[in-house]
């Protein structure tokens, strides 16, 4: 996108740059994620359901240092993707064929989301600070850092449908986003929504080490940044262009 | 809104003249009953968190209530987490309604934020500290105590984050002209920050009516909230009906 020279200090011309910013911290600091993600040494495989009190906190003690890598960046950068979907609110509120409530439900959404995200990684540190602990508890940490990571697929699937209801309904004669990402949004939300059964069974793949749980859950969410991210860079040079500011 | 505005000029208006609709509106509108009902039937009916187990039982109690509701905790947890989203759908909503009235944005950013912090602390984690406890049955009684405790002091506890939200909608209802909301259910909301206050003792009191299942810490408040609820789902939908179609987008 080039911005041309004489829009250079409007306010609208700082409101593409602030969202392109905000876009980019999805591949920065999805790289860093995917590294934090490969770093875990209890995702390849992911840990099972079936392992004992003391084989979860050997688990602990033998992989401590990785263990804290791991979580400590996801703890430090996974919260720097909220900017990325805040990009999708401001998108979702220039829809000219719509009141802008599913943008203000998407939102809200996203910020409680967020709060679960937030919380599993310190499950994991927790147990990590000190995996000398009477293996019960090791292990119950462990439990709640699986269930909160992996369970919780409510928010999103939420923002998801309001996404794709929001490309339905955004049917004026210059739409914001292209028709499929509806679909795709929606397919999105239905691949991730199984994921909320890791919180009830143990075995199957549906446990939180489950194909469905784990790979697809984890694959949907990746694939759908990676997917939007270039749709919003179209989007948003689009949006410059309409406003004057690029070309 | 304006009068010479007819159904002949819709077309020439529509590039340059935003027209909202309501439908999306409606859309949502249906889903804050239908996810408040799922919302009842999981915590009454099957997680059996409403109306809650005593405070005051030995730990032995404790682990048989785990085991006794172990199925419908499972079924009713487990759908809430698939469902919550729900939750900031039926929120998003009523800071929409408040960003059309005419006191500015600042009290709908506040109820926003103050619920959609509210979500985990006063409706997830029980969830998960009650799914955590029947995933294992096996586990030390003592840690399934503990996630007893934590659950449920958590669910009944979480004070701030909605009396912060309570104190945003009666404010702003009470400066509004646009009447998106009447005047009285502003202090509906302020009876909902005082059974919030009446809850502060369930930190300290294990039995009697200040305990996290006693009378008025615990059923003054569902009370007042049911009640505050059932207005704030009828005048919601009394807000979209009154909502003109030709309204523009919010800012």
């Amino acid at each position: 996108m080039q911005i041309l020279a004489e829009a250079e200090d409007l306010p609208k011309t700082a409101n593409i740059k602030t969202q392109l910013v905000s876009l980019w911290t999805a591949p920065v600091f999805g790289v860093v994620l995917l590294i934090a993600f490969l770093a875990f040494p209890g995702f390849f495989p992911p840990m099972s359901p079936d392992m004992t009190a003391e084989q979860v906190a050997k688990f602990y003690s033998d992989h401590t240092a990785l263990i804290r890598f791991s979580m400590i960046t996801f703890n430090l950068c996974g919260i720097m993707l909220l900017p990325f979907f805040i990009v999708i609110v401001i998108q979702m509120k220039r829809m000219a064929t719509q009141s802008h409530v599913f943008a203000y439900c998407y939102l809200t959404a996203a910020v409680s989301g967020a709060t679960l995200f937030a919380l599993a990684d310190i499950f994991y540190l927790v147990a990590a600070f000190r995996p000398d602990r009477n293996p019960e508890l090791v292990m119950l940490l462990n439990d709640m850092a699986w269930m909160i990571f992996i369970a919780p697929v409510g928010a999103f699937v939420a923002m998801n449908l309001l996404l794709g209801a929001a490309v339905y309904f955004d049917d004026g004669p210059s739409p914001v986003f292209p028709r499929w990402v509806g679909h795709y949004a929606i397919a999105t939300a239905l691949a991730m929504a199984p994921a909320a059964g890791a919180a009830v069974f143990a075995t199957g793949p549906l446990a939180w080490n489950g194909v469905v749980s784990f790979w697809l859950r984890n694959a949907a969410f990746a694939l759908f940044v990676v997917v939007m991210f270039f749709v919003l860079r179209n989007v948003l040079h689009r949006q410059a262009v309409d406003e004057g500011v690029a070309t | 809104m304006s009068a010479q505005s007819s159904s002949s000029t819709d077309v020439a208006d529509a590039g340059r003249v935003p027209r909202a609709g309501k439908r999306d509106v409606w859309l949502v509108f249906w889903i804050v009953p239908a996810f408040y009902t799922a919302f009842g039937v999981i915590f009454f009916a099957l997680a059996r968190v409403m109306p809650p187990p005593r405070p005051d039982v030995t730990t032995d109690q404790m682990v048989h209530f785990f085991h006794a509701h172990a199925l419908t905790i499972k079924i009713g947890f487990g759908i809430l987490v698939l469902i919550v989203g729900g939750a900031g759908i039926a929120n998003g909503i009523v800071a929409y309604h408040m960003k059309r009235m005419t006191v500015g944005s600042v009290m709908a950013y506040c109820y926003l934020g103050a619920m959609s912090v509210g979500a985990l602390p006063g409706c997830l984690l029980v969830a998960f500290c009650f799914l955590t406890a029947v995933y294992r049955p096996g586990r030390d009684p003592q840690l399934l105590a503990l996630l007893y405790d934590l659950g449920l002091l958590s669910y009944v506890g979480s004070l701030g984050c909605f009396a912060t939200a309570y104190f945003a909608f009666a404010v702003a209802i009470l400066y509004d002209k646009n009447e998106i909301f009447p005047k009285w259910l502003a202090y509906v909301s302020i009876w909902q920050i005082v059974t919030e206050i009446m809850a502060v003792p369930v930190f300290v009191s294990k039995a009697g009516p200040f305990a996290w299942n006693g009378s008025i810490a615990f059923w003054l408040g569902v009370v007042v909230f049911g009640f505050w609820l059932s207005c704030v789902i009828v005048f919601l939908m009394k807000a979209t009906e009154r909502q003109p179609v030709d309204e523009p987008p919010l800012d």
